[in-house]
């Protein structure tokens, strides 16, 4: 009997070890988690209108029916990208997320601005290397160092009223994700540097 | 030894009570609220640190099971409602008022989902409220009903025989970032009559 009472004593303990294994393992193993719902919108790299949420037809869990969305995922696995939109004169914000779909940063209409924003995401590595050879878009735009390689981004943008969503969605739709980050100053006298972004 | 089996039953219990208390404690308690870091005014909790990366893993373990994204730091905070001012649960056989006003936020929307998390469809298509289309009283404060009947001024329909809860999300907000949690204003939620 007093052995028994000893396993199931050493039971409750690995009990204890797996409980904490399973939450800690359970962010690894989620296939409905943020980022993997998000690769139903469409490819990577691009920006993707999310529908209004209305009963029945949530795009993602918990989204608010007053806002309209748009999301992308991104990956600086290659290169730095610049991320920029032009959006209405309301309240809008936008959040980086990591792969794990916490926010690593965000920011909103007031903090960044009037008219919308341009956004550099860089590895600490890139970072470094756009240092040491810097370029304009450093001193334009929000450069961002991401603890991170691949993450996505969720842009909301406030509906007041039904008739403003045409204008909205066509401003979210308009976004751009992956852009190459402007060419080097020597270079940026290069006919070709000035179309990159299309403003 | 007097039984020949005595190690392997002894050992079978003793996993069998590993798997038990390990995966069971697991599964319930991320199905049920977070419980870490909330701050709660009245009825309404938040939970400010949420879509930080500190935030701590039962919260982390919790949104990837649910696929919800938080909203950042910058962007606002969510107060959630799952009981009343008295503390019954939100029950969609029941009306409510929403009285009072909110902390500073520069927009709020007020939403309802059903116990699983979900829009509710209703006759008027009408699933949130948000700051800048409320009637208000002449003082500032608002009052929105919420239940099952149509009611005149700021309706909120709830159309589920079960539990529902609200969302009071408030957008650009210094709520949270800042240190006074603790003397928040929140709207108060009073029930109504049940049916």
């Amino acid at each position: 009997m007093m052995r028994t009472l000893v396993y199931a004593l050493g039971g409750l303990l690995l009990g204890g070890i797996i409980h904490v294994v399973v939450v800690l393992l359970v962010p690894d193993f989620a296939n409905r988690d943020a980022w993997t719902s998000m690769g139903r919108f469409g490819t990577d790299g691009d920006f993707h209108l999310l529908p209004m949420s209305e009963p029945g037809t949530e795009p993602l869990p918990y989204l608010d029916p007053d806002m309209a969305f748009a999301v992308c995922r991104f990956s600086l696995a290659e290169r730095p990208i610049r991320i920029h939109a032009a959006l209405p004169a309301e309240f809008w914000s936008a959040a980086i997320y990591d792969r794990r779909g916490r926010s690593v940063y965000s920011l909103n209409d007031r903090s960044a601005g009037e008219g919308g924003f341009d956004m550099v995401l860089a590895t600490s590595v890139q970072m470094a290397r756009m240092r040491e050879n810097p370029v304009d878009a450093l001193e334009t735009t929000i450069v961002i160092e991401l603890p991170v390689d691949r993450g996505f981004v969720l842009l909301r943008s406030f509906v007041a009223d039904p008739t403003l969503l045409p204008e909205t969605e066509a401003a979210l739709a308009a976004a751009r994700c992956s852009d190459p980050v402007p060419a080097t100053r020597t270079s940026a006298a290069a006919p070709t540097a000035a179309g990159g972004g299309g403003n | 030894m007097r039984h020949p089996f005595r190690f392997l039953v002894d050992l079978t219990v003793g996993l069998a009570i590993a798997c038990l208390v390990g995966f069971g404690s697991a599964a319930l308690v991320l199905d049920r609220d977070r419980p870490f870091g909330a701050v709660t005014a009245g009825a309404w909790s938040a939970w400010p640190a949420s879509g930080s990366p500190d935030a701590d893993p039962y919260t982390k373990a919790m949104q990837a099971r649910s696929g919800e994204v938080p909203l950042g730091a910058g962007e606002g905070l969510i107060f959630i409602a799952e009981a009343d001012d008295a503390g019954t649960p939100l029950s969609g056989r029941c009306s409510y008022r929403i009285v009072g006003q909110t902390p500073a936020a520069r927009l709020w929307t007020l939403t309802a989902y059903d116990a699983e998390g979900h829009l509710m469809d209703n006759a008027v298509r009408r699933t949130s409220f948000h700051s800048r289309e409320i009637l208000r009283e002449a003082d500032g404060r608002f009052v929105i009903a919420i239940g099952p009947e149509a009611e005149p001024g700021n309706w909120l329909p709830v159309a589920t025989g079960g539990s529902f809860r609200l969302l009071l999300r408030l957008y650009d907000t210094p709520v949270g970032s800042g240190s006074d949690v603790r003397d928040l204003v929140m709207p108060r939620i009073e029930r109504g009559e049940c049916r």
